[in-house]
């Protein structure tokens, strides 16, 4: 036991913040902002492709991808420092799906499409949610049927983020309508989102975060397109969403909003010329954030190392989901108290401050997370059952 | 960065947990409950010592393993987990440990050797601290055959039962380190009954006089009582560890077997959620308790980091402690079931060198400072 990087793992990180804060400049910054923090953009791809040539996107992945071979730490270090950097990293593409895909898909997806994500120059949307199915996500009822040796795919999806500048949707069908458990008739498909049959509407959310409803329409794919067994894509859809829980946890962001709210209120004086971070209340408001920022790092810490070892838990991924996303919503409250009514003003306004104009926003774009990724009851459900051993109720 | 046990660690963790299944139940923790009798179980200790458990962190050369202080906090959160009745994080790690940091070889040979023995038993005046609040110290005065004390020092673990008591004396010229011998004339002791039972003692001096040998440092022990208290602090956050998640795992079987309504109550949401939420509080404990260890085993700076453990043991404590109450309904207060030992324990922990507030306090004006940002 050793609760410390190494020295390289130091040095790597070091490198790393280098090489982002030399990646953004002013322009793609400005971009980031404009597209909400969701990217898209094309001064975004072009980093994206240049992070993918230069080799770090793939640094945890084997060689035969076109990876660097190091540990899953490594690759976690990578996108903490790359989202600390302000870059909106695709980390559903390359941490969660990617790994998927590279798991259980076939030569073609293997040979063309988990060698095109590492080199930043394909983005995968994730189609699960439907109208009548979120949380029974084995509800959904889009259909794929066998047509020769191709497979005819209809139905609608809902809340398909950042589909609308995706090359391909990772998408959950229905297979088999009689299956006498519903998550047993459930296959996976990599479908092209450039079809013609494919489409897509807006949905605006309460951050000003565009998600996407997708339609499906008589679209045609080989059976190559499919991943994994047919009616066996509930195991896929499980360990996909294992690592979008990891990856949904990233501390390097929120430590940074620490630091810099924690440096604004040494450097701001009230009225009378005391200092913000003066105050009793802002600094109990800055302990509670450091000690819960503190174990978010320590938990998708020994996550990577436990992937590392191959001995990563159901019951320790949940726990880092809803503790995460729990502790995230909390640190943006307490920094949009300790900014006072600045935290109010949209970053367009008159009078705006880039940093409080940062926190209204985290504030209203942070709802979705105790439910997206699994709902954080399911999570517990999880936990109690898997970390503890409890017997649940039967659904 | 690595979280995982070597084979030395997990040995040292399965011998001391093999020999506390062995020699610790219900039945003879009840033997010391509201101080029937001094609750310290002799003849566990001397298993303990022959098996070399409480030398892991002293160097071989004194007769310990040699090992770490990691291996120490392994040690110490299987007390936790199983309520020991023995001396250790008071002989261990507020006496053996500064006297191997800090004092004269002359005193180590002599003192070393006969406590990893366990001929020699230890404790050290160091548990009754806030973070914030300045020590105050015994008095003292030099003399030509060393220093002579008066003052008292409050809440002494394990004190008469000690041979010898680490303490802090102030002088004219500064901040003294003694190992006090408790036979010494003019040392009185009085009893203090502790909400879980353990023996600690009002220790007054008298115009005590500590010979020159005895003097672990003659000034500057400042610097003694900070290092040492990081490592009372951090044991504590070990010890918690161990109850906390024993506590919760009682619970869990529990709420597993006891039916309502005709179901186990574990399947009702609410009980599951609770416990979940338990299952979360003690991962973070556990992980900011072994990266405060971990980092002080290192040797540097974890001023920070165990400020954080303890903070996480103070909240932890206490939430663990009420859900497991609340989702056993009566059976955990009731006397006869084991949990309540478990939740005396985690009071003591939780608020002993300092409660969650207190340190959340100090940290906020080190951050305010400028100081324990991310790096
Ligand atoms: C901005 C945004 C982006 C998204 N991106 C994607 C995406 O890219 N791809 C995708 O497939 N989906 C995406 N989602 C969908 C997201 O995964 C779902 O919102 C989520 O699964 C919850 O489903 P629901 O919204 O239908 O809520 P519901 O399932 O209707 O849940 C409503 C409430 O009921 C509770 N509840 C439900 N079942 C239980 C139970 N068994 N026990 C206790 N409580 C329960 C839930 O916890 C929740 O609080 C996105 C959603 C949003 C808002």
């Amino acid at each position: 036991m050793k609760i410390q990087f190494t020295e390289a793992q130091r040095a790597l990180r070091d490198e790393l913040r280098a090489y982002f804060s030399q990646m953004m400049t002013p322009e793609l910054r400005a971009e980031c902002e404009r597209d909400m923090g969701e990217g898209g953009g094309p001064l975004w791809r072009e980093a994206l492709a240049r992070m993918g040539r230069d080799g770090w996107i793939g640094l945890g992945w084997p060689e035969e991808y076109g990876g660097r071979s190091l540990s899953p730490l490594e690759q976690f270090v990578f996108v903490e420092e790359v989202m600390r950097a302000g870059y909106p990293f695709p980390f559903l593409t390359t941490e969660s799906v990617g790994p998927t895909l590279a798991e259980h898909g076939n030569d073609w997806i293997r040979e063309h499409i988990v060698p095109a994500i590492l080199a930043g120059e394909l983005l995968v949307s994730i189609g699960y949610s439907e109208p009548a199915a979120g949380t029974d996500l084995a509800a959904l009822q889009t259909t794929a049927v066998r047509d020769g040796d191709d497979w005819i795919i209809n139905g609608q999806k809902m809340w398909t983020s950042l589909a609308h500048f995706c090359d391909y949707t990772w998408l959950a069908v229905r297979t088999d309508p009689d299956a006498p458990k519903k998550h047993k008739g459930i296959t996976m498909f990599l479908v092209p989102n450039s079809d013609p049959g494919w489409s897509c509407t807006p949905v605006h959310t309460l951050g000003g975060v565009r998600t996407n409803a997708t339609f499906y329409d008589n679209i045609r794919v080989g059976d190559d397109h499919r991943v994994g067994e047919v009616n066996g894509g509930w195991k896929l859809i499980t360990s996909q969403l294992n690592r979008e829980r990891l990856s949904l946890i990233n501390f390097g962001p929120i430590s940074e909003l620490f630091n810099r709210v924690v440096q604004w209120a040494r450097e701001t004086t009230l009225p009378g010329g005391a200092a913000v971070a003066s105050q009793p209340w802002v600094q109990a408001n800055f302990a509670r954030c450091r000690t819960l920022i503190e174990c978010m790092k320590l938990i998708v810490y020994k996550q990577s190392w436990a992937m590392t070892e191959g001995t990563l838990g159901m019951a320790d991924a949940s726990a880092a989901k809803v503790y995460g996303s729990e502790g995230f919503i909390e640190v943006y409250r307490y920094l949009g108290e300790v900014v006072g009514q600045a935290g109010l003003l949209r970053s367009d306004s008159a009078g705006a401050d880039a940093l409080a104009g940062k926190i209204e926003r985290l504030y209203r774009t942070s709802s979705i997370i105790t439910f997206g990724g699994g709902t954080n009851e399911i999570q517990r459900d999880i936990i109690s059952a898997a970390g503890l051993w409890m017997p649940r109720a039967s659904r | 960065m690595d979280f995982g046990f070597s084979d030395v660690q997990v040995q040292v963790q399965t011998l001391a947990r093999k020999i506390l299944d062995d020699k610790v139940s219900p039945a003879t923790l009840a033997r010391y409950d509201e101080y029937q009798q001094e609750r310290f179980d002799r003849d566990l200790w001397r298993t303990l010592l022959g098996a070399g458990l409480p030398g892991v962190a002293i160097a071989e050369r004194h007769g310990g393993m040699g090992l770490g202080f990691t291996e120490l906090g392994l040690f110490i959160e299987e007390l936790g987990r199983s309520l020991a009745p023995v001396p250790v994080l008071t002989h261990c790690v507020a006496a053996m440990l500064p006297l191997q940091q800090f004092a004269p070889a002359a005193l180590q040979e002599r003192v070393l050797p006969a406590a990893a023995r366990g001929d020699v038993l230890l404790t050290g005046a160091f548990w009754w601290g806030q973070p914030g609040v300045p020590d105050d110290p015994v008095d003292a005065t030099l003399e030509a055959g060393g220093l002579r004390l008066r003052g008292c020092c409050e809440g002494v673990p394990f004190a008469l039962q000690a041979d010898k008591v680490l303490l802090a004396a102030r002088h004219a010229d500064g901040t003294a380190i003694v190992l006090l011998d408790t036979a010494a004339e003019g040392v009185g002791m009085s009893p203090m009954q502790v909400t879980h039972f353990e023996p600690h003692y009002r220790v007054e001096l008298q115009d005590v006089l500590v010979p020159a040998a005895d003097i672990v440092c003659h000034e500057g022990g400042e610097a003694l009582l900070d290092w040492t208290r990081e490592r009372c602090i951090a044991a504590l956050c070990a010890q918690q560890l161990g109850a906390a998640d024993y506590a919760m795992r009682m619970a869990a079987s529990y709420t597993s077997e006891r039916e309502q309504f005709g179901v186990p109550i574990a399947t009702f949401q609410a009980v599951g959620h609770r416990m979940a939420d338990c299952y979360i509080d003690v991962e973070c404990l556990r992980l900011c308790a072994y990266q405060a260890i971990s980092m002080l085993n290192e040797g540097g700076d974890a001023t920070t980091e165990v400020q954080i453990a303890k903070i996480w043991a103070g909240d932890v404590g206490h939430r663990v402690s009420y859900a497991c109450q609340h989702v056993h309904g009566g059976t955990g207060i009731d006397r006869d079931y084991p949990l309540w030992r478990y939740c005396l324990w985690l009071r003591y922990n939780e608020m002993t060198l300092g409660n969650s507030s207190a340190h959340s306090a100090d940290l906020g004006s080190r951050l305010a400072a400028g100081q324990a940002l991310f790096n």
